[in-house]
């Protein structure tokens, strides 16, 4: 196994709202390990891409990270000055957003975007930053990359232009980065070439729901027998289990309000195994690589 | 692009044409100035001749087309109570309101832009609703109270600087300039910062919108993920991204405070063009009306047209729409 890259324990997040405090991540727990790929899954509002932001300390006001720890190689990160986030950002741990026609200035060459990035950290001579941001364009499959470099965001595809944007994250030779939903905003043949260059496969998967992690384990595990009611009802919903010419499976209900929450276990309402011991929440229960959080996990079947 | 700028300065010639026939008219309507042309007690012959000395017997057609075949000629007129070229006459006037102008629009710009980025920035902070409350004040003091106010304290209470006139001038491309003396500058200072207000508290305004829209996008959130800081987020991607608006009304501003900057300069005694036009509306002296107000639409239309041009540095994608 190789060393623990990153170590996030006990992380919240919340949101100072009008209407109250917004429990967008609730004692979220999970380790990265050097060259490990995880996939964090859930619907909207399950709080993935905010996990995401206090990882990188980039909560704004009035969200703010109200307990836990983030520890990048034994350091801890919340907490840290403005300053050294900062430096920490870009260099240590990227991000690449969801949707690049909105991430890319559309004002600045690529060229501009790219040595900005790169003069965050270091000072690179203007031949060896231009020679770096073509090579890094390069590798993400940009063709003609020293001629393309030169051209605004609008000019590239959509496909192309979060290849810009992921080698924007790459420029630093970060040791983590994290992929907020990478191709949501691009058309499924795009989100296709995206996934299989990003090696798509995690090997762990990490599935949300309401601000907190409900199961976790090895993917292919997961996949194939969820211990979780929700997780089954997830995939359940996929498309291409429903046969043509029938409706799509959907979990009944629609997700709570994250600032009233029910008692106990987020998912009961919208549950059919729920009783009276759901109004406890349930705590995050481990078996072997595998953990859930529900007091009546479905059953783990004799292996086939 | 060179396509463009001719297709606008045909454009151009057009709107020309157009405005000097409504200002002919309007001008036309507004009175007969022969009788500032003539003393009251001139006789009825020498009346009569000085009518039609100067063409004033005509039809307002036949009137109009000598004009427009004087101008063909580059022959604006002369002005009827200064006796002396039109064209002279608003040249000598106007280097004073294109510097008062000038100081006054880029001082507002280069001090509103960062202050209204800064309120934009941190809009809960303490400086932040200072610049707020002294933009409100910009916006909502009038001009010539303001100017009163400036000339009580600093020239007359404090005596620190001159109230009004140019003071020293030096020549530079054969025009006398303020701003090249030490003593000229001084006298600049009240009125360009008596004009600027107004701008002043515009460019905060708008700089202030543009940042906290531009603050909240995703463009600056991936560049705080790249690791950028602040102050370069600031500089190199909000303010390039805010900046259409802000050319705009600089150039809105600009041609507008050239044209009228009349009560300024009254209250200044600023020589400039604002007096000249507004005394020239009271002794009704036509040739400087009409020519002063075919100034200003060009003056209008060139800046339209720069504006248009920066358009195109400042975002790619209107040169590509444009080219093709």
């Amino acid at each position: 196994m190789s060393p623990v890259l990153l170590d996030v324990n006990g992380l919240t997040t919340r949101f100072a709202t009008r209407a109250g405090s917004l429990h967008a991540v609730e004692d979220v727990s999970f380790t990265v390990a050097e060259g490990e790929i995880i996939g964090l899954v859930g619907e909207s509002g399950s709080g993935k891409s905010v996990t995401g932001f206090s990882i990188l300390g980039l909560i704004d006001p009035p969200g703010r990270i109200v307990a836990g720890s983030v520890k990048l190689n034994g350091r801890e990160l919340v907490g840290l000055s403005h300053a050294a986030l900062r430096s920490m950002r870009g260099r240590e741990i990227a991000m690449v957003f969801q949707d690049p026609s909105a991430t890319l200035n559309p004002v600045l060459t690529i060229e501009t975007q790219m040595r900005l990035a790169i003069a965050a950290h270091e000072n690179l001579g203007d031949a060896a930053a231009r020679a770096r941001c073509i090579e890094v364009l390069g590798a993400v499959g940009i063709p003609d990359a020293a001629r393309r470099i030169e051209a605004y965001p609008h000019q590239f595809s959509g496909g192309m232009r979060q290849r810009v944007a992921i080698a924007i994250a790459l420029l630093n030779r970060p040791k983590l980065i994290i992929c907020d939903e990478p191709t949501t905003a691009l058309d499924v043949s795009i989100q296709a070439q995206i996934l299989t260059e990003m090696k798509s496969l995690a090997a762990r998967l990490l599935v949300m729901y309401a601000g907190r992690l409900i199961e976790a384990g090895p993917i292919a595990e997961v996949l194939r027998q969820p211990r979780h009611p929700y997780t089954r009802g997830l995939l359940g919903s996929l498309p291409g289990i429903a046969r043509p010419g029938q409706d799509l499976v959907q979990i009944p209900g629609a997700m709570p309000s994250l600032i009233d929450l029910p008692q106990g276990c987020a998912f009961q309402p919208r549950c059919g195994f729920a009783d009276a011991l759901c109004a406890t929440m349930p705590a995050l229960n481990g078996e072997g690589a595998r953990s859930f959080r529900c007091h009546h996990p479905l059953a783990a079947e004799s292996a086939p | 692009m060179l396509g463009f700028i001719i297709q606008r300065v045909l454009q151009a010639c057009l709107v020309m044409l157009v405005i000097s026939a409504l200002v002919f008219t309007g001008v036309y309507a507004v009175g007969n100035p022969i009788d500032v042309l003539i003393s009251p007690d001139a006789t009825q012959l020498i009346r009569e001749q000085t009518i039609r000395a100067y063409g004033l017997d005509q039809p307002l057609w036949k009137q109009y087309l000598d004009f427009l075949g004087r101008l063909a000629r580059g022959d604006f007129g002369r002005s009827f109570v200064y006796n002396m070229p039109v064209l002279d006459l608003i040249f000598s006037r106007l280097p004073a309101t294109l510097e008062l102008t000038l100081a006054a629009v880029l001082g507002a710009t280069a001090l509103g832009v960062p202050l209204g980025m800064y309120a934009g920035y941190r809009p809960d902070s303490p400086v932040s609703k200072a610049i707020m409350a002294i933009s409100i004040l910009g916006f909502s003091v009038p001009t010539f109270w303001i100017g009163l106010v400036l000339i009580f304290t600093f020239a007359v209470s404090l005596g620190w600087l001159p109230a009004g006139n140019r003071g020293d001038t030096a020549a530079l491309f054969g025009i006398q300039w303020s701003f090249l003396t030490w003593n000229g500058l001084m006298h600049l200072f009240l009125p360009a910062l008596n004009l600027s207000l107004f701008k002043f508290a515009l460019m905060v305004r708008l700089a202030r919108a543009g940042t906290r829209e531009v603050m909240l996008t995703d463009t600056v959130k991936f560049a705080r993920a790249a690791g950028l800081s602040e102050g370069t987020i600031l500089l190199r991607h909000v303010l390039r991204l805010i900046a259409i608006p802000i050319v705009t009304v600089f150039g809105l501003e600009f041609g507008s405070t050239l044209a009228v900057a009349v009560a300024t300069e009254t209250i200044f005694s600023w020589p400039g063009v604002g007096k000249l036009i507004i005394d020239s509306i009271s002794t009704l002296d036509r040739p400087v009306m009409v020519a002063y107000l075919m100034l200003v639409a060009f003056f209008f239309i060139m800046i339209n047209l720069s504006v248009d041009v920066a358009y195109a540095a400042l975002d790619p994608r209107l040169r590509t729409r444009r080219a093709a």
